[in-house]
């Protein structure tokens, strides 16, 4: 079984955030609600102000202290390393927004960014918090995927609806290869600079791993112990970068 | 209890939102007919997901998509694997187009008015037609002038269609057809015509260049945000991972602009001048470039002795240089570089001496080196000089049509259309009135703007003061707002209400808000069209849209009803447009072309380009190498071009090289110097021209598009609106970028409502004080402050366009957006 991990190139990555529309459309997110974001900062003065950003999706964490906290069980990890929330199980409680130390949990019923509220435009049916014409049509509750009903959190899912369909073994899953483009998660599928990589983080021969050694990839927040399978890699050899990192941690090395 | 609380949060929202629900139906100002066609229903039935080829609409690059449709809805698009230049990657603007397609305020079919009196607070009271009242309608109005021998009082205005020749019909055979010198005109002055001009005046291409920049070893960029805002973006942002990631050795980026953005922050150096003053920069590195010795010898030549005698101030023989692509360079050194140092050069663009001497060389030593600009550079009344300067740059260090260089982009292979409009001509087309007259714009005009392509923002102002000898009685408005979008937009809105209006877009707009009648137009993923690419990597591409699913309402394409409206014409015109069929007819014909000439993707045939999406042959076939100009023979670049064919094919100059002393100009030099108050000795060389500054205020007002703006919708699509403006933070609208500085001086604190002021009028605006922008830079992205364009964008944040004063290059006709300068003050 693969362990699914996400490698993110921030020398390549451009913050032109069409990882955030391409998740927003592939997930049916509300407006400001993407299930990854792009980050920026400023610092610095004029007449050379430093602007940085950083795109951060669901880290998919070996010990995910979202899952920890949950009284329901409702979030959890999948047997090839993906983390989940079963709608079904969900009662909303949020603590697993509590717990997450980044932040990409969401949450229905929170005031609209945008008025007039999308949601009074396309009305949802049932337990569906909206109905938007162009939803996708995968929906599975059990997972997470699709419309996210009423009082229930959302996250992230590597879109569990194309890579699980991915033939088992496959190292790596990229747009490049036209038979594995539909397994691809849409941010790393349209990321037009190919900052974003996916494969199995369980195979050392995979394109990822190879990346993360010879780029030192690092991990956000590492300290917290949560172990994320998303790597970021932050400047050619540069070994350290920005982040901390503590793969030779792992948990399974 | 959390438990609890949360179950009783949950019930009291599905209350809460049937309530919601029913406010929100309450609006539909514009709404008329609400119910989706029956063939959409029809087709809603049938399952499976079908992946349909298209090209984007966000933005001019033209990238293939794959369209997604289940069980007749479209719920995803992706690039098109098999495009050159999606190749199956997408910009963020790619994948709304979902949220285009089904936005809810879309027209429903063609409308009429019936509230006569037009304005901002005139509900046009429109009422649904047919299709045949409509087309009757434009007819016999068409017709009536036709007979009284006013024709040219019709006019046609296109924006992003793209292009007259790209709505599925060629829109230009009506004009001449018809009989009217406003059919088209076109929105190339509030785009980008300072970049066209500034080739055309140097080396005789009018037009935008095609771009090697995956064989580029230096990009110095100017005014062109290559990471946000520069066409063709996805394939930017393709080129930025390849040589920033992958490619050895790394290519290196300078970045100029007048506030820091994405391209600047991921460049390499980022060179923050004062706005309107890149054309100094540009010459002071051509300064540095010469008098280091570092031109490219084989492309521009050399001293006759060999010996550099390039020395700060002094002048020079023109006889002791052999010129070998070039021309005029002495001379240009004599009237102009030999003074333009980079410490002369900070004087004017405040960016340090040290850091321009760096660039330059830089830039002069590293090969293939590309300059490249766009209107952060020319859209200033300086701007053609600005971008002649610029581009000499690449005439300095050999980059014309060499690999890692820059060119020009080759037409397809198209075959013929079903008719000729030349077969079509009556007496009327051929020696009516209307010949008499010049266009409502005054372009070409000794008056008005001579050498300009089109002066779409001062038609308005033409209509209301009868400048061009008559004003028009009929307008037709495609893919173009500018009541909206031209500076001091208010003439053009004043204009409309003395017209008789018709709009096709398939949203609601101001345009549409004026109209007297509307036509709307299919979404882009409802309809055949065919697109030739915009200038990318010079080889020939065209790409073709398949409609994913039939219009969701009783729209038309817009080049059926160019059709259905050319029909209704008297005589021969009718007769050509009935021929033309319609738009799929057109391109079964024009695809026959393929059959001689098959794509490298084995198109060959109207089917096989539907189903791949794009056409296209590489290489492009001509190369400059070292000086000597080569053809393409099927193998390599292995036939040698003569002078007398790179100056037909190549450098369509009269010298028939790279011209620093423009002949383009030399043409016109009577007129350019009584218009623009040039120095005689100057006026035809790249040379420096203070900027002519509007508005009046103490700060400069910037007006950037932003990575999000998909073409002029994105202020009615709320998942865009939340990522409008995202180095600042502009969420629910676009922020006013104020320096730390002067929100001291002015007491503005971050987040507070502004006034900005020019000489114009005024605006609100909400403040973000950061150090993103200069101390004499405001910046306030386009987009929002429409007051009819929908739901969303209706009222939602700042019309930049009221303050902007109506001012143009008089080269280019480009209008001067970024000369504008305002004061603020906390409202």
């Amino acid at each position: 079984m693969a362990k699914w991990g996400m490698v993110i190139d921030l020398e390549k990555c451009t913050g032109c955030q069409a990882c955030s529309t391409a998740c927003q459309m592939e997930n049916n997110r509300l407006p400001g609600e993407n299930y990854q974001d792009v980050l920026y900062y400023t610092e610095g003065k004029q007449p050379a102000p430093t602007l940085s950003w950083f795109p951060r999706p669901c880290m998919h964490c070996e010990e995910p202290s979202c899952m920890h906290v949950c009284p329901t069980k409702a979030t959890f990890k999948t047997e090839d390393g993906v983390v989940l929330i079963d709608w079904n199980k969900c009662i909303g409680c949020k603590f697993c927004m509590i717990a997450c130390p980044y932040g990409v949990r969401f949450y229905t019923d929170e005031k609209p960014l945008i008025e007039p509220n999308i949601k009074s435009v396309f009305k949802g049916e049932g337990d569906l918090s909206w109905n938007p014409p162009y939803k996708g049509p995968q929906q599975d509750a059990s997972h997470g995927v699709g419309i996210q009903p009423n009082g229930v959190v959302s996250k992230c899912t590597f879109c569990y609806h194309k890579i699980s369909k991915a033939p088992k073994g496959t190292p790596d899953l990229s747009n490049d290869d036209p038979a594995l483009r539909e397994f691809v998660p849409a941010c790393v599928r349209t990321c037009a600079p190919t900052a974003r990589y996916f494969g199995d983080l369980d195979n050392p021969n995979s394109k990822v791993n190879r990346l993360i050694s010879a780029k030192k990839g690092v991990r956000l927040l590492d300290h917290t112990g949560n172990k994320p399978q998303v790597y970021y890699l932050t400047g050619g050899g540069a070994a350290g970068g920005a982040i901390p990192s503590s793969r030779a941690n792992d948990k399974k090395a | 209890m959390e438990i609890l609380k949360t179950k009783v949060t949950r019930r009291r929202f599905l209350q809460a939102s049937g309530v919601a629900g029913a406010a929100g139906a309450g609006y539909s100002a514009l709404s008329v007919v609400p119910a989706a066609s029956k063939e959409a229903h029809a087709q809603a039935a049938a399952g499976n997901t079908v992946v349909n080829k298209s090209i984007c609409g966000q933005c001019p690059a033209r990238c293939g998509i794959d369209v997604y449709t289940t069980n007749g809805k479209v719920h995803a698009i992706y690039g098109n694997n098999g495009h050159p230049i999606a190749n199956g990657k997408g910009c963020p603007k790619m994948h709304l187009g979902t949220y285009i397609l089904y936005d809810p305020d879309r027209f429903k079919g063609p409308m009429k008015r019936t509230n006569p009196k037009k304005g901002r607070d005139e509900d046009p009271k429109f009422v649904p037609i047919s299709w045949d009242e409509a087309f009757k309608t434009v007819g016999d109005r068409l017709n009536a002038l036709r007979d009284k021998g006013e024709s040219h009082r019709f006019g046609l205005f296109f924006g992003r269609g793209w292009g007259a020749s790209d709505v599925g019909v060629n829109i230009v055979p009506f004009g001449k057809l018809y009989g009217s010198p406003n059919v088209p005109i076109g929105h190339s002055s509030i785009c980008s015509d300072g970049s066209v001009l500034a080739k055309q005046c140097t080396d005789g291409n009018a037009s935008y260049s095609s771009y090697d920049y995956r064989n580029a070893n230096y990009l110095l960029m100017f005014g062109a945000n290559f990471l946000e805002a520069y066409r063709p973006y996805n394939n930017n942002l393709q080129v930025w991972g390849y040589i920033r990631g992958e490619k050895t050795p790394k290519t290196r980026v300078t970045y100029v602009d007048v506030h820091m953005n994405q391209t600047g922050a991921a460049a390499d150096r980022a060179l923050l001048l004062k706005p309107g003053t890149d054309g100094a920069l540009a010459l002071a590195i051509a300064h540095v470039i010469l008098t280091e010795g570092l031109w490219d010898r084989p492309f521009v030549g050399n001293f006759k002795d060999g010996e550099n005698k390039f020395k700060t101030g002094e002048k020079l023989d023109p006889s002791s240089f052999n010129e070998k692509w070039v021309s005029g360079l002495i001379e240009w050194w004599n009237v102009e570089l030999k003074d333009r140092t980079p410490k002369w050069a900070e004087g004017v663009t405040t960016i340090p001496a040290d850091l321009i001497i760096k660039t330059a060389r830089e830039f002069g030593s590293t090969r293939p080196a590309i300059a490249l600009f766009e209107r952060g550079a020319h859209t200033h009344s300086n701007g053609v000089l600005n971008g002649m300067a610029i581009h000499s740059l690449n005439a300095l260090v050999g980059s014309l049509f060499a690999e890692g260089g820059l060119g020009y982009q080759m037409g397809p292979a198209y075959g013929d259309a079903p008719a000729n409009p030349d077969d079509f001509m009556d007496a009327y087309a051929k020696e009516g009135p209307w010949k008499k007259f010049g266009r409502i714009d005054m372009q070409g005009h000794d008056d008005g703007y001579k050498m300009a392509k089109n002066m779409i923002q001062e038609a308005g102002a033409r209509q209301l003061d009868g400048k061009a000898g008559y004003k028009l009685d009929t307008a037709m408005f495609y893919m173009t707002n500018p009541c909206f979008s031209t500076p001091n937009a208010k003439d053009w809105e004043e204009a409309l209400k003395t017209m008789y209006v018709i709009d096709t877009s398939p949203f609601p707009g101001e345009t549409a808000w004026m109209a007297d009648l509307v036509l709307p137009d299919n979404t882009y993923l409802e309809r055949w069209q065919d697109a030739p690419t915009y200038p990318f990597q010079g080889f020939p591409l065209a790409q073709i849209r398949t409609p994913a699913i039939k219009p969701l309402y009783d729209t038309r394409t817009f080049g059926d009803v160019l059709i259905g409206i050319g029909k209704q014409i008297k005589g021969p015109t009718g007769e050509y447009y009935a021929k033309l069929g319609n738009v799929e007819n057109i391109l079964r014909h024009i695809a026959k072309g393929f059959e001689k000439t098959p794509g490298d993707n084995g198109v060959n045939s109207f089917e096989t380009w539907a189903k791949e999406g794009v056409w296209f042959k590489k290489p492009y076939v001509f190369r400059q190498v070292r000086g000597e100009f080569f053809k393409w023979d099927g193998k390599g670049y292995n036939i040698t071009m003569k002078p007398d064919e790179v100056k037909k094919d190549l450098l369509k100059t009269d010298s028939g090289k790279f011209e620093f002393k423009s002949s383009y100009m030399e043409h016109k030099k009577d007129w350019i110097l009584a218009k623009t108050g040039r120095n005689a000795e100057k006026y035809n060389f790249p040379h420096w021209e203070e900027p002519k500054y509007t508005g009046g205020g103490d700060l400069h007002f910037i007006s950037p598009k932003t990575a999000m703006h998909a073409e002029g919708r994105s202020g009615n699509l709320p998942n865009a609106i939340s990522m409008f403006q995202p180095t600042v933070g502009g969420k629910k609208q676009a922020l006013v970028e104020v320096h730390p500085s002067v929100a001291k001086a002015k007491g503005i604190a971050d987040g507070d409502s502004v006034k900005i002021k020019s000489s114009q009028g005024e605006i609100l605006a909400i403040a973000r004080v950061t150090e993103l922008t200069r101390p004499d830079v405001i910046v306030l992205p386009f987009e929002h402050g429409h007051w009819a364009h929908g739901r969303w964008a209706k009222g939602r944040g700042s019309h930049v366009d009221t303050i902007v004063v109506q001012q143009s290059d008089r080269i280019s006709g480009m209008a001067n957006y970024y000369s504008a300068k305002a004061s603020i003050e906390k409202a």
